[in-house]
């Protein structure tokens, strides 16, 4: 259903293409000012988001309409750690993102044995859980009011003084991520996903242990999920459970579909586009949320491999070996 | 010992009896084939021996080890691989990485080998791609490996299945009915494909409907009707057998023994 | 510890809010039978019943029951354009399920958003059907809306009952969940029958919402809760069975009810949620099986 990873060692421009407009973005956010920064800095963090929901979903081949669930939990982990209890950031980050994980470890147990319905139902109930949770435990969330106050991101004594080393920060944590999911989708680990993706029965049958790597594919998407939602914390400087809410789980969706499901750079990208779309169309700043929906359904139905299947259309075909006319399994018996 | 033992293994679905105590042994570098008509319980029997059904009574054991009732990728992972009567590839990937797939079973390493890349899991990735361009060679699908698996004619979908499946490196190579849906040339490529995997001391048990195939592979035969076996011997026994005889021209088939393809009715 | 008059009313609370769940329960049967769907912005029609009535009585001082006859065709038309626009594109192109579950999960951000850009973001309610009240019996209190729910509850279930076996789209579209392939063989317009579990089920939706909306005030946002407590109500049901989502409503009304006693009224979406994972995770295959859904 998803075509994925195309061989990036046949035809190197159209792999380093978005490579270019990622960097080329992140330049660009840096000589300007002010707004454009908070901007770029929002599709970086998104970017780490949907790369780590691409990796559940694009190579895994499965469902989750609950990710949102676990950068509520690193949001609020360093919100909570940092603002409240003056932690140091970067283990504040790394305990909330350990936090996510063992959760999503241990729900992940049960929920990832469901399948179709019970599956998206329940990955979805996951994150209604926990917005209802930020609401309702104010003692600790301070309900709608949310989290304000939270420190900028930094190091022991060093503190990210502007927007813009923010900025650089955000694009080398995201580059960071990028490269870990390249490195773990091009060895034996990710080709067994992305066995399950194709089918279940053939990769259990190669003796891959499919509920183990759904799992782990499930921690890994939960980690980058952690990790942003940290991040946005220490970039905004405040938190509510808006932030975590259903509509995020349908923003993210809009980048992953737009920018290419189960390729590299496509989160990325779909972030860029999704969150610099409004600003250039700033009449429609009301709409923005009605807008993102109408786009993915739009993408659902239109162009399901996002804009890089869109791409494929005009590519190349690769020299194809004389079929024969029986390319389709007709159940031809021998006379 | 032989390698493969089924003994008293029944299968029971509510009142209807697919497998009746069926039993024999695959010895150790064998070519062994499991025929009989449509409807006989073959593929519920192959499923039972892989792991992807649970017998209702009786064992399996590989190699002396009861491995009825483990996980699929457990019985796998003892080395005993299976193909799929519909064929199961990864359909996105390419050839190439179908087949590196394969190589699960005989590689390590998880996240960390695939993060840090010690010595040792470089040497291995680099190990896999040579065994895979040698496994694509064997089944003369090297030309065609950028392909994704799922462009492929159905006739190179089944080798490059075989293909994936021998990168596991089984010890018994389970194949449910590899024949289907294939033409004449194909099943003689095919054919041979299979012997040049038993010359590799690979031990088989195909489980077939296709007699031109399993008389021409097979160095022995167990054929069952209505659940039950009710044959077994060499190929030039079998095509003699009078229950067997019965059981196919009894039915709409008929045993040959020049490759005519039994009728599928 | 509370007591016992507090059970008792919590107990008949509970089955007030639980037919709700159990009308939403069976619209999400009624689409998920003619077509293999689970319509994730179910809950949405449930808001849009209860807001589109509020508009009509606050700011066109329309009697009740002209209300209720525009607002439910209004939702009615809001499920058929759901159907034509989103669902029947990617049913012809056999989009994946978990793309078709996306899709109607969008349209519901996308439905309560408009409802923000032209109504508000605040909650809405109106008065109960019928004024007084509430019936007192010794220390219990009975809202008159409860037996408005309870009529109205009875009455929707009974024509449904009358529409799926007396009538020829009834019949038809039971055909339909029995086996869609034989059903088209049998001339049997399988896609306005899909369209017509939208409208119906999304008509459904609206009355659930009309009668729920002077007990709990209605906001934008209000649909998932009643969406999410609708599919436990089904899946406790059995799916596709129309009593067992009533039935299975009413139980989950209850046990929030009580929930809403012991933890108080803040959690209770999270304790209907962790029920509904402890439902899923104790069948997780099993009440599904019997029906076939579409394979993808």
């Amino acid at each position: 259903m998803i075509s994925r990873v195309s061989t990036s060692t046949d035809r190197p421009w159209r792999a380093l293409l978005p490579v270019a407009v990622v960097l080329g973005v992140m330049a660009f956010g840096l000589t300007s000012s002010g707004y454009v920064v908070t901007v770029i800095g929002f599709a970086a963090i998104y970017g780490i988001f949907c790369t780590g929901l691409n990796f559940f979903m694009g190579y895994t081949g499965q469902a989750s309409f609950g990710q949102n669930a676990f950068a509520a939990l690193g949001g609020y982990g360093t919100a909570i750690l940092c603002g409240n209890h003056y932690w140091d950031p970067l283990a504040a980050f790394l305990v909330s993102m350990v936090f996510a994980g063992l959760v999503a470890y241990l729900v992940g147990l049960p929920t990832l044995k469901l399948r179709g319905h019970y599956l998206a139902m329940a990955t979805f109930a996951l994150g209604l859980i926990t917005y209802e949770i930020s609401i309702e435990w104010n003692g600790l969330t301070q309900g709608y009011m949310g989290i304000s106050g939270i420190p900028p991101l930094g190091v022991w004594k060093f503190e990210l003084a502007n927007e813009k080393q923010m900025l650089v920060a955000l694009t080398l944590l995201m580059l960071l991520g990028v490269w870990i999911s390249v490195r773990l989708r091009d060895s034996r680990f990710g080709r067994a996903l992305r066995a399950i993706a194709g089918s279940e029965p053939a990769a259990r049958a190669l003796g891959i242990d499919v509920a183990r790597y759904k799992l782990a594919a499930f921690v890994i998407a939960a980690l980058y999920a952690s990790a942003a939602g940290s991040l946005f914390a220490h970039f905004v400087g405040f938190i509510s459970p808006e932030v975590f809410g259903a509509a995020m789980v349908i923003q993210s969706f809009t980048m992953l579909f737009l920018g290419g499901i189960g390729t590299t750079w496509g989160p990325i990208v779909g972030a860029i586009m999704v969150l610099m779309l409004p600003e250039f169309l700033r009449g429609l700043k009301e709409l923005q949320d009605v807008v993102y929906s109408m786009a993915l359904i739009a993408l659902l139905i239109f162009a399901p491999k996002g804009l890089a299947g869109l791409g494929s259309l005009f590519a190349r075909r690769p020299k194809a070996p004389v079929p024969t006319p029986s390319g389709a399994p007709a159940r031809a018996i021998a006379k | 010992m032989a390698l493969l033992s089924v003994n008293d293994l029944t299968m029971r679905f509510g009142g209807l009896v697919a497998n009746d105590r069926i039993g024999f042994d695959v010895e150790e570098g064998a070519i062994f084939a499991v025929i009989g008509p449509n409807g006989a319980g073959k593929t519920t029997l192959f499923n039972a021996i892989s792991g992807a059904l649970t017998p209702t009574s009786g064992e399996v054991r590989f190699d002396g080890q009861i491995i009825t009732g483990r996980p699929q990728h457990a019985v796998a992972g003892a080395g005993l691989v299976r193909t799929y009567q519909l064929v199961q590839l990864f359909a996105d990937l390419s050839v190439r990485d179908n087949v590196a797939v394969g190589f699960h079973r005989v590689s390590r390493g998880g996240v960390f080998a695939a993060l840090f890349r010690p010595g040792w899991a470089r040497a291995q990735e680099a190990h896999v791609a040579e065994k895979t361009r040698d496994l694509l060679e064997f089944v003369g699908l090297s030309g065609v490996a950028d392909m994704p698996a799922g462009k492929l004619p159905y006739g190179q979908q089944r080798l490059l299945e075989v293909a994936r499946a021998l990168a596991a490196e089984p010890r018994l190579l389970l194949l449910d009915e590899p024949a289907a849906g294939l033409n004449t040339q194909e099943t003689a490529a095919l054919a041979d494909v299979i012997e040049r995997i038993n010359g590799r001391g690979v031990t088989v048990l195909l489980v077939e409907h296709d007699m031109s195939l399993v008389m021409k592979v097979a160095r022995r035969i167990v054929v069952i009707d209505f659940g039950r076996k009710i044959a077994e011997g060499s190929p030039a026994e079998i095509k003699v057998h009078p229950d067997v005889l019965a059981a196919y021209l009894g039915g709409t088939e008929a045993v040959a023994d020049d490759g005519a393809e039994p009728a599928h009715a | 510890m509370p007591d016992a008059v507090q059970f008792i009313q919590s107990l008949v609370n509970g089955v007030g809010v639980g037919l709700i769940y159990g009308l939403v329960g069976i619209g999400f049967c009624v689409i998920y039978n003619a077509s293999g769907i689970v319509n994730f912005a179910q809950g949405v029609f449930v808001m849009l019943g209860g807001m589109a009535c509020e508009v009509l009585l606050r700011k066109f001082h329309l009697p009740l029951p002209i209300a209720f006859l525009i607002a439910v065709p209004f939702v009615a038309l809001v499920g058929l354009l759901m159907e034509v626009l989103v669902v029947r594109p990617m049913w012809n192109r056999g989009s994946p399920l978990f793309a078709i579950i996306l899709a109607t999960l969008a349209t519901q951000i996308m439905i309560e958003r408009i409802t923000i850009l032209t109504v508000d973001e605040q909650p809405h309610t109106f008065q109960e059907f019928t004024l007084g009240g509430p019936l007192k019996i010794g220390a219990i209190a009975i809202p008159y809306q409860l037996f408005w729910i309870v009529g109205c509850g009875a009455l929707m279930v009974g024509l449904l009952w009358l529409f799926f076996t007396r009538t020829r789209a009834g019949r038809a579209l039971r055909a339909c969940s029995q086996n869609r392939e034989a059903a088209a063989l049998l001339g049997i317009p399988v896609g306005a029958m899909l369209l017509l579990s939208f409208a119906l089920s999304a008509a459904l939706g609206a009355v659930a919402g009309i009668l729920v909306t002077p007990m709990q005030a209605i906001a934008f946002n209000s649909g998932t809760p009643f969406g999410v407590s609708g599919f436990i109500a089904a899946i406790i049901g059995g799916f596709g069975n129309a009593a067992g989502a009533l039935a299975g409503g009413i139980l989950l009304g209850v046990l929030q009810a009580v929930a809403i006693v012991l933890l108080g009224a803040g959690f209770k979406n999270v304790a209907a949620l962790t029920a509904l994972l402890f439902v899923l995770f104790l069948f997780p295959s099993g009440l599904f099986a019997g029906l076939k859904p579409k394979a993808h």
